[in-house]
């Protein structure tokens, strides 16, 4: 009988009913979004405010102090460990350096006390150390963790007490067609370390374990702070700029700088705020009249044991050959890490909006975005058509930054080791390079790269510059660098440019004399504005040295004379940085490591240099520590790099499953079964 | 009838007339694939329900398995084959009745199986804070009626560490930043409780600080 049914059913709109009923209820569930009052925000900062205090650590604070002469750089970097808490403390301070620094000068001052640094390979100089440590004296070691990244400790720190650790390092000006540039990187990212099984121990006070892919995780991720939390590690820049030619500008992108003219072409620059956070790098360039831009340069140095030689020369200009306009694949990668989320992310889609633009009617291409996994726009190259490129940028629009960095993944996907017929092909890979296992990644380049073109494009306040040059460099590409949203229309042409094709290629020095070692040994093919850079040693002065090559697809030779040119000092730790640099590619390419190991140490104890193998280390003579006093182990930490959003390494997982979107799926569409069954019955009936 | 049923009544008036009268002349078979469509999506969505509650019910009894032959987590025991995850540790909310095995890594895949410690943060004992994860509708469902003062344990390589909550809150994912610490648990799982869409970017976070010596 009807009237027995419930009331909803009885209605001939009741199934309808029903399921307005269930939409609205769900829809009531899932809008229970936050309430403003309902959330304590800020950040889940672990500072420990509430439980035991955390050992302190001590604040540095950093002086830069740079000298440029023509094409050398001498920079001296002071750091002064201020022990403010009670107890004794052992201070670890992770820093960035630029990635072809030589570091070759360690002085620690305590008080009025100065001591020198001592070259020793890497174990012994850590013995050292650690023996200071236990009986109680100060000592410092700087240690070499990556070519552009560097810890310094420095043991027994009293209360109250500071000591300064002063370096110093050389490094070669680079000149691109824009003029001189100089970096001082002040932030060192936050790197994703992959590899799933720890090993070993935690010994480096950073917040990752080492893994299998990365042994020395622990030692290259120190702990950060946003600026404004703790201390914000100030850094006070200053520089005498000798450039030795009549300068036109001198500028810095990302930091306001004042400078003066103290003598006439010699200048002071130094940072209009006076210290900054050490949150972003700094980079000084200078640029001459145009007509005082040099097309090649050359500097001596006679040492004791044999003179030294640094070379500057720009390729003839040369008008565009017809190969130039052979048709070419381009790939474009882009990182959307969580490292990359914040500006970084927005810089990249601009950058490969740029591209996306310029691309030739004739040009296939096509675009790939990584993470925790790779992601493809098309799973093959399409032409770059009206419609494609429409498509394109649409998919670029819609990239957002989150997980992991899987680069392996992504490298793996994009160069396949072949020959791509007709088409010249390019990959540009846009990212911060925020990786851990550099020198996996550039041997996989090295075995994968066929006669694919590798570009990289550093992106953000703080990139892994090293590992983006050696990418470049082992793909026979070139690297550029956008620090901000504003550059990224200028670089981006300037690399567009460069994708044409090198101007010239297939370097090589022919006929070199007895006694005369060049590096680098494989000579780079040079892209638009582009000079070539060659650090020598000889024994007797050659006359000249014979360069061939093929200039813009014309076989091409020329003879440079090395008579002349003007002296300059430390033109012997230049060319050894050089070397070492070489010589680890050569790792790279598959030579064996021991030999390279025994090399590189052999070279560093004699050029005093800080390499991967070897450590510069300073102890003082008498014990200050009581032996009652017992000294912590304490890592400074670095700040989080300007424009970074920052959040746990690797993120907060997600912590939620659609159980419960499931389930009342299946609820709703029971219901409508039940419902359905019910009114066939009755029609069935009606129609009886 | 409530006044609110009349009004929802009233305004659906137009689909439910003009649904009836397309039911009216749907013909018979076509009422018995409308029914067996809706049959097999109440299947799936029940089946894919009860995967997801059943994954991470028979994991834990898995893993309480190779727990007792882990050694407390100081031996890498996987708990079937292929699993790229261990137990690591045994977590326990004494009031609300919860006793979970903690798993090495939060990756998704983990936190399916059950809480999971984040690698990025440390153990007890390292000087620094632990960051468990887990599902809000599944393991860690009760850390909504975790209050202030509540005990939590944490069993790992033959020790129990005590912690006491100090603390509940709800950040944003972006606004997490580990800072050097000091020795806090910190539970975290997604916020609102309730909410049926799994994508939020809210998180509830509960810190526990160590307790003074047991017994103390």
């Amino acid at each position: 009988m009807m009237h027995s049914r419930p009331v909803l059913l009885t209605s001939r709109r009741g199934p309808f009913v029903a399921l307005v009923v269930l939409l609205l209820l769900a829809t009531s569930v899932a809008a229970r979004e936050p309430l403003p009052d309902e959330i304590r925000h800020g950040a889940l900062l672990l500072d420990g405010a509430a439980a035991a205090p955390p050992v302190e650590a001590p604040l540095v604070d950093t002086a830069v102090s740079m000298t440029v002469t023509g094409l050398i750089a001498r920079v001296r970097v002071a750091q002064t460990f201020t022990h403010a808490g009670s107890g004794w403390v052992n201070g670890v301070y992770v820093f960035p350096l630029p990635e072809r620094a030589a570091v070759d000068h360690l002085q620690m001052t305590v008080g009025e006390r100065r001591i020198e640094g001592r070259i020793e390979p890497r174990a012994a100089a850590r013995r050292t150390y650690e023996q200071a440590r236990e009986s109680g004296r100060k000592a410092s070691l700087v240690e070499q963790q990556r070519p552009n990244l560097f810890t310094t400790r420095v043991a027994n720190i009293g209360p109250g007490e500071q000591v300064v650790v002063s370096i110093e390092y050389q490094q070669t000006v680079q000149v691109d067609a824009d003029g001189f540039a100089l970096r001082f990187p002040l932030a060192s990212g936050i790197r994703c370390i992959p590899g799933t099984r720890p090993v070993g121990g935690f010994d480096g006070g950073g917040w990752a374990r080492n893994t299998d892919a990365v042994p020395d995780a622990s030692a290259i991720t120190p702990p950060v702070t946003p600026v404004g939390v703790g201390h914000d590690n100030p850094v006070t820049i200053d520089v005498v700029l000798d450039a030795g030619l009549e300068l036109a500008v001198i500028e810095s992108p990302y930091h306001a700088i004042a400078h003066s003219e103290r003598a006439p072409g010699i200048y002071d620059v130094s940072l209009a705020a006076g210290a900054v956070p050490a949150d972003r790098d700094f980079e000084l360039r200078w640029r001459p009249r145009p007509a005082a831009m040099p097309r090649a340069a050359l500097f001596t140095e006679h040492g004791p044991d044999a003179g030294y030689g640094l070379v500057m020369l720009y390729p003839p200009e040369a008008p565009r050959a017809r190969e130039q306009a052979l048709p070419r694949e381009v790939v474009y990668v882009i990182d959307t890490s969580g490292s990359m989320l914040g500006t970084s992310i927005a810089q990249a889609r601009a950058a490969l909006a740029y591209a996306i633009d310029r691309l030739r009617p004739g040009d296939t291409f096509n675009l790939l975005e990584f993470n925790s996994r790779v992601r493809r726009f098309q799973p093959q190259a399409v032409p770059a058509d009206p419609a494609n490129l429409a498509r394109a940028r649409r998919w670029v629009d819609g990239l957002q930054a989150d997980g992991g960095t899987e680069m392996a993944a992504a490298i793996e996907a994009v160069l396949d080791g072949r020959e791509h017929g007709e088409r010249v092909r390019q990959v540009v890979f846009l990212t911060d390079g925020s990786v851990g296992n550099e020198s996996a990644l550039l041997a996989a380049i090295e075995r994968r790269r066929g006669a694919t073109r590798l570009f990289t494009v550093g992106i953000g306040s703080a990139p892994n510059s090293y590992f983006m040059r050696e990418a470049a460099s082992v793909g026979h590409g070139s690297f550029t660098y956008i620090g901000s949203a504003g550059e990224v229309a200028e670089r981006m042409r300037a690399l567009v440019d460069k994708l044409e094709f090198p101007v010239l290629a297939d370097l090589r020095l022919d006929g070199l004399p007895a006694g005369v070692e060049v590096w680098p040994r494989a000579l780079p093919d040079l892209y638009v504005g582009e000079p070539l850079m060659l650090a020598l040693r000889f024994t007797t002065r050659p006359q000249s040295l014979d360069l061939s090559g093929r200039l813009a697809g014309r076989s091409w030779a020329t003879r440079v004379p090395l008579r002349g040119g003007a002296t300059a000092r430390g033109l012997g730790v230049a060319w050894a940085r050089e070397k070492i640099a070489g010589l680890e590619q050569a790792r790279v390419r598959g030579r064996d490591a021991a030999d390279i190991e025994s090399e590189v140490t052999a070279l560093a104890l004699t050029h005093h240099l800080v390499t991967a193998y070897t450590s510069l280390v300073a102890v003082d003579v008498t014990p200050t520590r009581p032996r009652t006093a017992a000294a912590h182990d304490a890592a400074v930490p670095g700040k989080v790099p300007a424009g970074w959003t920052m959040r746990i390494p690797g993120g907060l997982p997600q912590t939620a499953t659609p159980l419960a979107v499931r389930l009342l799926g299946a609820l709703a569409a029971l219901c409508a079964a039940l419902v359905c069954a019910w009114r066939s019955r009755r029609y069935a009936e009606a129609g009886r | 009838m409530t006044r609110a049923m009349t009004w929802t009544m009233t305004g659906s008036r137009f689909w439910a007339t003009t649904g009836s009268r397309f039911w009216a002349t749907t013909a018979r078979h076509g009422r018995r694939f409308v029914l067996v469509t809706l049959l097999l999506a109440a299947a799936w969505q029940g089946g894919d329900a009860a995967r997801i509650a059943l994954k991470a019910w028979l994991a834990q009894a898995l893993l309480a398995h190779a727990w007792a032959r882990s050694e407390g987590g100081a031996q890498p025991i996987r708990p079937w084959p292929g699993a790229d995850t261990w137990p690591a540790a045994r977590l326990g909310l004494p009031r609300q009745g919860v006793m979970a095995i903690v798993l090495a890594g939060a990756s998704p895949r983990n936190l399916a199986f059950g809480p999971a410690h984040v690698d990025a943060s440390a153990w007890p004992g390292e000087g620094r804070a632990s960051i468990i994860a887990g599902h809000r509708d599944t393991h860690f469902g009760a850390l909504e009626h975790v209050a202030r003062g509540d005990p939590v344990t944490l069993e790992r390589h033959g020790r129990e560490y005590r912690y006491e909550v100090v603390d509940t809150a709800v950040v944003h994912r972006d606004a997490a930043a580990i800072v050097a610490g000091a020795d806090e648990l910190v539970l975290v799982t997604c916020w609102p409780f309730r909410a049926l869409s799994p994508g939020t970017p809210w998180r509830y976070v509960v810190r526990a600080a160590p307790r003074a010596a047991p017994g103390g």
